[in-house]
């Protein structure tokens, strides 16, 4: 089990931050994602293989009106 | 064209460190022209904007006073760093008055030139109260120090024809049309509540005037009651620091570093250059949060057709500058071009259309349940031209398609209209009406407040029913942004002063996406903050849209991205550099409290500021209907069993939306409840003195209205 | 249209060019009022000036940025607010200002430092118009 801004989320084995992003359908672009408090870059969205018991937060900086 | 009934001539006041030290008022019964002072004690409590337009409300009128009343005002003023140039969204006018919607005090805010030609013509607010005898039109002339009130029967009604041939009218020769600016509303503001004011500037490579809107809460309205066809204002010679800032070059070296900013990082961010504010619109409905048909949903399969592509590949032109003031980079004021009109009295003509701002296509869009983006543009133009706010006239409309759907209302009741959603030619018909004040026209734009009673009194509809659907809070129309699953945008929304703007709090994504403000605390420092800091850019003559529509390359890294601190500080260097003060981000904040307190008491003092005026329609908490319940079954179960208790698997669903219900609105009372204890309020929702005195705004005349309140 | 070009392997960096540049237009000896600026790496001297590219045309918040009939782009003064926008937008960080100008200033291929200049690195050529 794994942690997404701070709510219980499944985890499956070999997941990446891409994985979970589509999943999630988190499809807002201008976002940052932190697994345990590290900054992830977009760049690393792919390769970064989120771990069990990682704390995810993917935070989605939305201006609104 | 019409006989001049009066000249003024005046010395217009050099501007020092962002003020020209005067106001102006003109009383429009019996042509008075006055110059009055901006004394320190307003600068230093009320720091200009809205402050100003608010300070000199509240000494124009008296508790009695409605917004039909001759001592009624608008006030226009645009604040000490109004008129700059180096920055971006830096030409914003806050204009206030009684609003015939709400019956409180309405600020709207509008881009445009006319403030900061206005400011540059010697005056940091302009005050215009009375009731002329036959309409009127105002022009000030900051070059020459002339005013002249000119009868103005003559002229037209509607906002793109009225303001073109002002301008032209004033104007020298083309290079002269970008010196003028015009304020007007429309034809439908003679009929309706929901009038807006158009604010003009033109544009020299289209060469079109366009408009930005002050359209909250009914401005137009009053000024057709008080039967002022147009303010003009005219000042050649806009140069970089017509402010006499204390500081030039900080202003130019934060300015070009914005600039570079927007240059490198727009295109990769929210591509506001590109589609300004409707960029969000698939993200949106892709989050479940795009109102769709009076606020049940949150998307429909179909807003793919109304996407920021279609809208950037079919519609806008692009590549051309677009900012609403000079020096905006953001240059969000995108708009097509040489569209064809299908219907109306312009039917067969080709108009610029100035938008779609995202208002737009997610409310004469989505919510009416149209997806088609030339109706959207032909509906949004419309609405400019004959001056009708078009979001209050999205959410009413919307509210009156589901009273039509859940057979409340009938056909013959609306006129023969088939006001169903999704059909934009009864839209576009009814908007037609409004303009004529015919047929349900002359009812649609009284506002969902007052159609609540018509249709519950004259037309037998359920009253419950019509308190749950309608959407708005003390008279005023939500804005649109489907908020159901978010208490702290309802919040955000049902407790802010004028009515439901987003102005205030735009709290969404960081509820419910981000989950960063869980607990009532957490809510209620974001619904103090975030107010306060939103609406200080109203007070000092500042567009919100440059602070977070953009954010710097390393915001991710700061500790609060979402306040991006770099661009506060940005705002805090301009306003010192302007003004030779020397605040912090803290003080900003007080200068903002001090306005936002005093609005909020001057509301109590007109009637609508108090605890039973700040609660939502049910639409806004929570599932009203079974399909809204069953539209996000697994959500609300889930919730039945996490936060009460409950087996969904055993209740009927009837039972589940009352639980659903009883269980949301009262959590909604206890947000209010940490809410006003964080704003400073009585359980009741009244500023206390002791938050007054702490921020220097215990006023005699604020503690008189208060007292009786404790 | 006219563009200054630059030769590196002329140059032998004696900034004369700046000089005469910043003293025929703003009367002052001052490399921050030069429209040209050579900067140097490594005994090798690059020119940094305006490639007449337009960019700046279309985003000019006053409509100000033109094309003469030499191709060259130009700001008009009466039109200018001193925004500074292009400067911020100049891809090539060839759009200068100073804060005691009202409007920013560029290479105009006017000719007079490659007139000054005394190895014959400058040069204005006359190039294809990019239209806009």
């Amino acid at each position: 089990m794994i942690k997404v801004n701070t709510d219980d989320y499944p985890w499956q084995s070999g997941m990446t931050v891409r994985n979970l992003l589509d999943e999630k359908v988190f499809t807002f672009r201008h976002i940052i994602v932190r697994v345990n408090g590290e900054y992830v870059p977009e760049e690393e969205y792919e390769n970064h293989v989120i771990q069990d018991g990682d704390d995810v937060i993917v935070l989605h900086l939305m201006a609104g009106g | 064209m019409g006989a001049i009934l009066k000249e003024y001539r005046y010395t217009p006041a050099k501007i020092e460190r962002g003020y020209s030290g005067k106001s102006l008022y003109i009383n429009v019964a019996d042509l008075r022209i006055e110059e009055k002072e901006v004394t320190d004690f307003m600068k230093e409590k009320f720091t200009g904007g809205k402050g100003f337009d608010l300070w000199y409300l509240w000494n124009a009128v008296t508790p009695q006073t409605r917004w039909n009343s001759p001592e009624n005002e608008i006030v226009i003023s645009v604040g000490p760093l109004g008129g700059i140039t180096q920055y971006s969204g830096t030409g914003k006018s806050l204009v206030c008055s009684i609003s015939p919607l709400t019956d409180i005090p309405i600020d709207s805010n509008a881009g445009g030139y006319f403030g900061p030609l206005l400011k540059f013509s010697g005056w940091d607010a302009f005050e215009l109260q009375g009731k002329a005898e036959k309409e009127l039109l105002i022009f000030i002339d900051g070059n020459n120090g002339l005013i002249e009130i000119e009868e103005a029967e003559e002229y037209p009604d509607d906002a793109h024809l009225l303001a073109e041939e002002l301008t032209r009218k004033y104007a020298r020769d083309e290079d002269d049309m970008v010196n003028v600016s015009v304020v007007c509303t429309g034809s439908a503001a003679k009929h309706g509540y929901m009038g807006l004011l158009n604010f003009s500037f033109y544009d020299p490579r289209r060469k079109v005037v366009r408009f930005k809107q002050a359209a909250r809460g009914g401005l137009g309205t009053v000024l057709n009651d008080k039967k002022i066809k147009a303010l003009v204002v005219k000042y050649k010679g806009v140069t970089p620091n017509l402010n006499n800032a204390a500081d030039i070059s900080t202003i130019n070296k934060v300015g070009v570093k914005y600039h570079k900013q927007m240059h490198d990082l727009d295109s990769k961010q929210n591509a506001m250059r590109q589609i300004g504010t409707a960029n969000t619109v698939m993200i949106m409905s892709q989050y479940d949060l795009l109102p769709t048909r009076n606020f049940q949903t949150g998307g429909d399969p179909e807003v793919v057709n109304i996407s920021p592509e279609v809208f950037i590949n079919e519609w806008l032109t692009q590549g051309l500058h677009d900012g609403c003031w000079y020096g905006c980079t953001m240059s969000c004021a995108k708009c097509a071009d040489h569209f064809l009109l299908t219907t109306g009295p312009y039917a067969g003509d080709r108009v610029t259309v100035d938008g779609p701002e995202y208002e737009c296509v997610a409310g004469l869009g989505s919510n009416l349940g149209i997806f088609d983006p030339q109706a959207i543009l032909e509906e949004n133009f419309y609405c400019d031209t004959y001056g009708i706010d078009l979001i209050s006239f999205a959410t009413c409309t919307a509210f009156i398609m589901e009273c039509y759907q859940r057979g409340q209302i009938t056909r013959e009741q609306m006129g023969g209209l088939d006001l169903r959603f999704g059909n934009s030619d009864a839209v576009l018909e009814l908007l037609h009406q409004m303009s004529r004040g015919e047929g349900f026209g002359r009812l649609a734009g009284l506002g969902i407040r007052n159609l609540k009673k018509i249709f519950v009194e004259d037309f037998g509809a359920d009253p419950q029913l019509l308190e749950d659907i309608g959407m708005e809070v003390k008279g005023l129309e939500y804005s649109e942004y489907a908020h159901k699953e978010s208490l702290a945008q309802q919040g955000g929304f049902a407790m802010a002063t004028k009515g439901p703007q987003h102005d205030e709090a735009w709290l969404i994504f960081m509820d419910m996406v981000n989950k960063q403000i869980p607990t009532f605390e957490d809510k209620a420092n974001a619904l103090y903050y975030f107010p306060m800091f939103r609406t200080w850019f109203g007070l000092v003559g500042l567009c919100k849209l440059p602070w977070n529509d953009i954010v710097p390359a390393d915001n991710h890294k700061t500790d609060s991205p979402a306040k991006v601190p770099e661009h506060v500080q940005n705002y805090v260097d301009i306003f010192n550099a302007v003004t030779g003060q020397q605040i912090d981000k803290d003080e900003l904040i007080l200068q903002s409290e001090r306005v936002y307190q005093f609005q909020r008491v001057f509301s109590v003092r007109m009637g609508k500021g108090e605890r039973a005026d700040d609660y939502a329609p049910y639409r806004s908490l929570g599932p009203v209907s079974r399909e809204e319940y069953l539209s996000r079954q697994e959500l609300y179960d889930q919730q039945l069993r996490d936060l009460q208790g409950l087996d969904p698997e055993n209740m009927h669903l009837d039972e589940k939306i009352a639980r659903t219900r009883s269980y949301r609105e009262d959590q909604y009372e206890q947000l209010m409840d940490a809410v006003y204890r964080r704003r400073g309020w009585t359980s009741n929702g009244i500023p206390t003195p002791e938050r007054l005195k702490e921020i220097g705004m215990d006023l005699p005349e604020l503690l008189e209205v208060i007292k009786p309140k404790l | 249209m006219k563009v200054l070009t630059h030769k590196q392997e002329l140059c032998i960096g004696c900034l004369d060019c700046e000089v005469a540049c910043s003293q025929t237009y703003f009367k002052t000896n001052d490399r921050n009022y030069s429209a040209i600026r050579i900067l140097e790496n490594n005994k090798t001297y690059r020119a940094r000036n305006c490639t007449q590219c337009g960019e700046c045309i279309d985003m000019c918040t006053a409509n100000a940025i033109y094309r003469d009939r030499n191709g060259v782009v130009r700001i008009d003064k009466k039109k200018c607010v001193g925004c500074l926008g292009c400067v911020g937008f100049c891809s090539e960080l060839v759009m200068f200002y100073a804060d005691d100008l009202e409007v920013p200033f560029k290479c105009i291929a006017c000719n007079i430092c490659s007139n000054a200049c005394p190895t014959g690195a400058l040069e204005v050529l006359i190039s294809q118009v990019k239209e806009n």
